[in-house]
């Protein structure tokens, strides 16, 4: 069974439609990305998803709980997902121990102190886990906030822009913390509007522009992009390669040798090459395309 | 839950000494000035000004000048102390849910598995519990002052302690309940503030209207009013659960 499916959700506030006809499903395991550019209801879909509040349209599960039109899930629900808000959203004046144990609590953790603590350790805060939230540095409080998340052992965790606003260095901090939580197959649905991030660890992505949502595979594999100069017809190639698409003049290869072999025989068979380089999974020429069939950015 | 809310926001209040300060320094005037005032009218007031005080509040020029001028100053003194309950929560409680989002703790709190009427009993009684102490705290204060000013036991009398031990909590419950509702509705904690402040009003003119000798409150006015209270609270809590909207707290900024 997955994680979440959800069915055709929508919301409106005050009769504007924050997010309409939203379907998706994620695996168990997964890391999901959810893309979208600013206003197109990605937090909002997060929010439904969550259990903060019922759509107005559809029906979801999530972790085995059923949300719908007035039911947006309860208690349950929200003990069983783990939610990294867009901003981290502590009390300034307690300390990040006391913050991350009050959570805990809240959250029914299991032993808060003990899985506060372990938590702490982990995301390397223990030193500073007796400083007042209000004096950590941005990287720290979003950490703080990734640990709320997972201090209740949630089935499901969703992560609302974790890298906004965030400096370089703390930026890839919580990047390689989201890494880390992804080879441990937790299930995270990441929400932002950073490809690259989604492209780093994700396996799909759902892409969400006024309404239309579509699902993307993101493939690992590292494609080879080769520019050429002339037309070119690769059949001679084709053993070196898992998979070939000519494309005018560029030819892309999904490698099934090492390159220098796969050059050498496309020269060899009267190729003339321009440019060789890798090619990353197009995640942005899918993205524009999408805004572009739904009328944004 | 409850004791999971009401520990923090203890520890929240203890951290924070300008809120601790303005906390005190109301009920530290309300204790103060009219303990020197009672005190300047029996040791330094001029005979005509005496004369006067005796006219107003109908007291008999044979009675003790001190008893009968402190049965007064407790007796018109009373409907304040009755003010400092409503006013010490509401400034505690319009804190809880404004105050909530207006620092983006709110989304983390509703995201919990708490349920509302757990984060209202548990913010309830963190803007009760010290609202009480420190009432009750001054109350006893002002007894002291007034007896060793009058050189003999005047206060509590049995207004005293119904005031203070039923009509405080109640009224205490009451400004609590009505910053709940206003700070859930109004979005913004020093609106919530401004707009629960003004339920001290009635009770102010009551005391007014009292010092100026135009009435004297006594246990009928004091039990009826008792009951109209409690009344409101059980309403006033009511319409806290139901007004609490989650949705519209986390998606309303106007």
């Amino acid at each position: 069974m997955s994680a979440i499916e959800a069915h055709g959700l929508g919301k409106s506030f005050g009769g504007r439609p924050a997010c309409r006809d939203v379907s998706f499903a994620v695996e168990r395991g997964e890391v999901f990305g959810f893309l979208g550019p600013n206003g197109a209801g990605k937090t909002t879909t997060l929010r439904m998803l969550a259990g903060l509040f019922a759509p107005d349209a559809g029906t979801a599960r999530v972790a085995g709980c059923e949300i719908a039109p007035g039911r947006p899930g309860g208690l349950e629900l929200r003990a069983r997902v783990g939610l990294l808000t867009e901003s981290p959203g502590f009390y300034d004046r307690l300390t990040a121990r006391e913050n991350l144990v009050h959570f805990a609590r809240l959250q029914r953790a299991k032993e808060p102190v003990r899985r506060s603590e372990e938590l702490l350790e982990r995301f390397a805060l223990r030193d500073h886990a007796d400083r007042p939230f209000a004096e950590l540095s941005r990287g720290m409080k979003q950490k703080l906030a990734i640990a709320r998340a997972l201090v209740h052992d949630p089935e499901v965790i969703f992560l609302d822009e974790p890298t906004v606003g965030l400096d370089p260095a703390a930026t890839r901090e919580v990047r390689n913390v989201i890494a880390e939580l992804a080879a441990e197959h937790a299930t995270i649905v990441l929400c932002t509007h950073h490809l690259d991030e989604v492209e780093r660890v994700c396996s799909r992505a759902a892409f969400i522009a006024g309404r239309l949502v579509a699902v993307h595979e993101i493939r690992r594999e590292t494609l080879l992009r080769i520019e050429l100069a002339a037309p070119f017809q690769p059949d001679g190639v084709r053993g070196l390669c898992r998979s070939l698409r000519l494309d005018g003049n560029t030819l892309l290869i999904e490698p099934g040798a090492e390159v220098p072999d796969i050059v050498a025989a496309l020269v060899g068979a009267g190729a003339r090459i321009v440019a060789v380089a890798p090619h990353r999974d197009p995640l942005e020429d899918a993205w524009l395309e999408l805004l572009a069939e739904a009328g944004g950015p | 839950m409850i004791r999971v809310i009401l520990r923090k926001e203890l520890l929240e209040l203890r951290r924070s000494p300008v809120l601790l300060l303005s906390m005190i320094s109301l009920p530290a005037t309300v204790v103060v000035v009219p303990v020197a005032l009672l005190a300047w009218m029996v040791h330094a007031a001029p005979e005509q000004a005496l004369a006067f005080i005796q006219e107003i509040y109908g007291l008999r020029s044979s009675d003790p000048a001190a008893a009968g001028l402190a049965a007064i100053v407790g007796r018109n003194w009373l409907p304040m102390f009755l003010v400092l309950p409503i006013f010490l929560p509401i400034m505690l409680a319009s804190q809880s849910i404004g105050g909530e989002r207006e620092r983006r703790t709110l989304e983390p709190l509703l995201a919990a598995p708490v349920s509302t009427a757990s984060i209202i009993l548990g913010k309830s009684l963190a803007a009760l519990l010290p609202a009480l102490a420190i009432t009750w705290i001054s109350a006893a204060l002002f007894c002291l002052g007034i007896d060793a000013v009058a050189g003999q036991r005047v206060l509590p009398d049995a207004a005293w302690i119904f005031g203070v031990l039923v009509l405080t909590p109640l009224f205490a419950l009451f400004g609590n309940a009505a910053a709940v509702v206003v700070s859930s509705r109004v979005l913004d904690s020093r609106a919530a503030q401004n707009l629960a402040a003004t339920t001290v009003l009635p009770l102010l003119a009551l005391l007014v209207v009292q010092l100026a000798g135009r009435i004297a409150l006594g246990p009928r006015f004091y039990l009826g009013l008792a009951a109209g209270v409690a009344a409101a609270d059980l309403a006033l809590i009511a319409l806290a659960v139901r007004l609490f909207d989650r949705e519209r707290l986390l998606t309303r900024w106007r």
